[in-house]
């Protein structure tokens, strides 16, 4: 029990170290002026294709699939609070010390995600209305459990991400870009999963978002409460998957690391 | 003409919501051409501002600075190929690239052919001894190593007048005296070296001479030697077998600030007045005690002395 | 000029040093996959040429941003900004190099796009009127160079740039009707439009890809270049600014 305990210590301290760090670099002012600015704007470019092909359905699935996808860029940018730990030179004391290093990595974003889960419902309930959309209502207030679900998948994932470039610092920032757009490509936020061939569409389902996404579509299309229960188990046995590799390999690659020196550069 | 020429330069920092800063307070300073001239003070005493406004990096706010005859505020044409900068510390260097391209990059920019550039860099590296890690990343260097790079860099236009800015600190002594050996080859190239430096050992081995700033203001400038007889009243005389009422006696004589026995037996002797040593030397050739030595301090203690105790204060 | 030349072959030297730089070249294609995909679930084969343009802009702009627009400040971060201003070459000719060079490697973005348009979807794209295209191609690498330049230097002289220049690509897609051309926007916006010269160029682009006349091409082709020039001229005196301050203030010098 106490190791219970000590562990959710540990994680809380993370958790408020990772939102510290996150509002020394953000001021209210630049969060509402640049990242909302940018963040609602993301939304809008592709929710505009919607008015391209002059389709009021399509508008909506681009702009519900790239308001969810805000969520899960959030949780990839987690991955440069693990980086900038091994930059700061506090990743040695980390490892010296008696805490498991998976523990506070994955805490010290959780803050970052959830501003991107946040950021996600602002876009979609301020730009639907926006672009003429009308949503169910009361129904559509289950969209907000459903996104932190696709938050915390996308969460999970990069985590384990996260252990897999511990060793190679540089290459944080074109993974991050590059997971995102390829999230962004895969998980039905632009196109729906059935536009895929079929071995695509099997990769799609395993990556996070995918079916939370479609969760939250059939909520808002109206779709049965069996159809939606459906794909939220799948998003939660893809976000526990993901949750246990990042657990089970995160230590392997802190512990090569350890072997061939490539933790120490604080460069 | 000397190669640098500092006349009642000033300079005055106003740092935003703060109050101005004096960094140099009228300093005056001459070093004829060949001469390897050491800044020594403490933290924040205006050394490296100094620097800067002879490198053209700074302007100043008063006074008129002059390298190679030319002013360093408004002729900056004539002046940047005449120089060569090496700054200590971590940053300066391009650190993912090899301390090669690092090099090739800065004879660029001196404008140098790109058979100079090649000739150059690869000479310039055989000299600090980086041979072999030319081709490395810059990221994976020790600090000494870093500090040779630096050097090598500041070398890259064939300066005539290098600033020298604490090259030094951090690196282990044995890197600290081969970097020494470099300045001296240098010297008897017939550059002109301004290094700045916190470390005494330093400023007494490698200056032909040293000045001592704080505060923004100069104290002194001397040979390292004569800085100290500067402060000659402070001599100390170490004496062996000395019986111990002409110690009492001594230690009575006014003038005289202590006696006291070292570990090994000698007994030191103190003085801070002039004349006193005369007074103290008497007693005990009177008594026939020949086995004594008589030395100047070293240049830390007249630091120490003359620059006081500010220990960690800056 | 040969501070030119020093700063391009340094700016490829990072290119290959710092993986961060490659990002545009991967994030293109995958782009031009989305938005094939996009348009080919709509049935609308005939916006392919919006499809093709589209992730070109976004690479230039990106790397106007980020590989460009940080030139000045890595330089400050990294302490050498002080002997970039001692060194005898002219501090403006290096960083031109190295943006320059930059921003020609953009075309490689071109020829990922149309590559994976035509691999994936065996999309062919044909340029109707080239020689309209190739001049606008040229004039808004020009421009966007000299967009570059002025955020190169803004950055430097602002204090919230890190923050803003994260935020300053998605706006500026949408302002600039890179994909979805600036007449579906609402009105009160295109005034804005109309001075980011991405939505003059993006424009431009599309009708050369297209069958029909083209209209007003020297009319817009000149819009592109004066608002490069523009980027250029208060880029070329926000470095003059920042050259004042590091000598002058000597605040720049440190972070």
């Amino acid at each position: 029990m106490s190791a219970l305990v000590s562990n959710a210590r540990v994680s809380w301290y993370a958790i408020v170290s990772g939102a510290n760090d996150y509002w020394a670099i953000f001021t209210l002012k630049s969060w509402v002026f640049g990242w909302c600015v940018r963040m609602l704007s993301q939304v809008s470019f592709f929710a505009l294709i919607g008015k391209l092909l002059e389709s009021d359905k399509q508008t909506q699935f681009f702009l519900v699939g790239n308001a969810v996808m805000i969520a899960a860029m959030g949780a990839t940018f987690a991955m440069n609070m693990t980086t900038s730990e091994r930059g700061n030179g506090t990743l040695s004391l980390l490892l010296a010390s008696p805490s498991r290093p998976v523990l506070v990595f994955a805490s010290r974003g959780v803050y970052v995600m959830a501003d991107g889960v946040f950021s996600a419902l602002l876009g979609l309930f301020i730009l639907g209305p926006a672009f003429g959309l009308h949503f169910p209502f009361p129904r559509i207030l289950l969209v907000i459990p459903l996104t932190a679900l696709v938050g915390m998948s996308a969460y999970c994932f990069s985590t384990f991400l996260a252990g897999v470039i511990i060793r190679k610092r540089e290459v944080t920032g074109l993974l991050v870009n590059a997971t995102i757009v390829i999230l962004m490509t895969l998980c039905g936020i632009n196109v729906p999963v059935s536009f895929y061939p079929g071995w695509l569409a099997w990769i799609s389902r395993c990556l996070p978002i995918t079916n939370g996404l479609e969760a939250i579509r059939d909520v808002i299309d109206g779709a049965p409460a069996a159809t939606i229960a459906a794909h939220v188990g799948a998003e939660l046995l893809v976000m526990s998957g993901w949750l246990a590799l990042a657990l089970v390999t995160f230590g392997a690659f802190i512990r090569a690391g350890q072997r061939d020196g490539s933790l120490e550069y604080a460069a | 003409m000397p190669a640098v020429d500092v006349q009642e330069i000033r300079r005055i920092f106003t740092p935003r919501k703060r109050e101005p800063v004096v960094a140099l307070d009228g300093v005056s300073l001459a070093i004829p051409a060949g001469e390897v001239h050491g800044l020594l003070g403490p933290n924040g005493a205006g050394k490296t501002t100094l620097v800067k406004i002879l490198s053209t990096v700074l302007l100043p706010s008063g006074g008129r600075a002059f390298v190679g005859g030319h002013d360093a505020a408004t002729e900056t044409e004539a002046v940047r190929p005449l120089i060569g900068i090496v700054f200590g510390g971590e940053r300066g260097l391009y650190t993912r690239l090899s301390a090669r391209q690092n090099l090739e990059y800065w004879g660029a920019l001196y404008r140098l052919s790109g058979a100079q550039i090649k000739q150059r860099s690869a000479e310039l590296l055989e000299r600090v001894g980086l041979t072999e890690r030319a081709d490395q990343r810059v990221e994976e260097f020790s600090r000494g190593m870093k500090q040779r790079l630096h050097l090598a860099r500041g070398l890259m236009g064939d300066a005539r007048v290098l600033f020298l800015d604490e090259p030094t600190t951090g690196m282990d002594p044995l890197a600290a005296r081969e970097f020494r050996a470099l300045i001296n080859q240098l010297k008897g190239e017939g550059r002109t070296i301004l290094l700045t430096t916190h470390d005494m050992v330093e400023a007494e081995t490698v200056c032909d001479r040293v000045t001592l700033i704080d505060r923004g203001r100069i104290l002194a400038t001397e040979t390292p030697r004569s800085l100290g007889s500067l402060i000659s009243r402070f001599q100390r005389i170490d004496v062996e077998d000395a019986p111990r009422e002409v110690l009492e006696a001594i230690r009575a004589i006014d003038g005289v600030s202590s006696v006291t026995t070292l570990e090994d037996g000698t007994v030191r002797i103190e003085v801070h007045e002039e004349g006193a040593t005369t007074l103290v030397l008497k007693e005990l050739v009177d008594v026939g005690v020949t086995a004594v030595k008589t030395s100047l301090p070293s240049l830390e203690e007249v630091y120490v002395q003359v620059i006081g105790d500010r220990g960690l204060t800056v | 000029m040969r501070a030119f030349l020093a700063g391009a072959q340094i700016q490829l030297r990072f290119l290959r040093a710092y993986p961060d730089a490659a990002i545009p070249f991967f994030t293109a294609p995958m782009f031009s996959v989305i938005f094939q995909m996009v348009f080919r679930h709509a049935g609308r084969e005939d916006l392919t040429p919006y499809a093709a343009i589209a992730p070109v802009f976004i690479a230039l702009w990106w790397l106007a941003l980020f590989n460009s627009g940080w030139t000045i400040t890595m330089e400050r971060w990294n302490g050498t900004i002080e002997m970039l201003v001692a060194a005898p070459s002219s501090f403006a000719a290096v960083v031109f190099g190295r943006i320059t060079t930059t921003t020609l490697l953009g075309v490689v973005s071109f020829f990922e796009t149309w590559l994976v348009a035509r691999a994936i979807f065996g999309t062919k794209i044909t340029i109707y009127h080239p020689w309209a295209f190739y001049a606008t191609v040229f004039v808004t690498l020009f421009a966007m160079a000299g967009t570059a330049v002025a955020m190169a230097s803004l950055f430097v002289l602002a204090r919230n740039a890190v923050t803003f220049s994260n935020s300053a690509s998605y706006p500026f897609y949408v302002l600039g009707g890179i994909l979805v051309p600036v007449s579906f926007l609402p009105h009160w916006i295109r005034p804005v439009s109309a001075v980011v010269f991405l939505s003059w160029s993006a424009d431009l682009m599309r009708a050369a890809l297209q069958a029909a006349p083209m209209h007003e091409f020297w009319f817009r082709l000149a819009m592109v270049a004066m608002l490069g020039a523009a980027g250029l001229l208060v880029g070329l005196y926000a470095m003059r600014v920042i050259l004042t301050r590091v000598r002058g203030t000597g605040e720049l010098g440190t972070t």
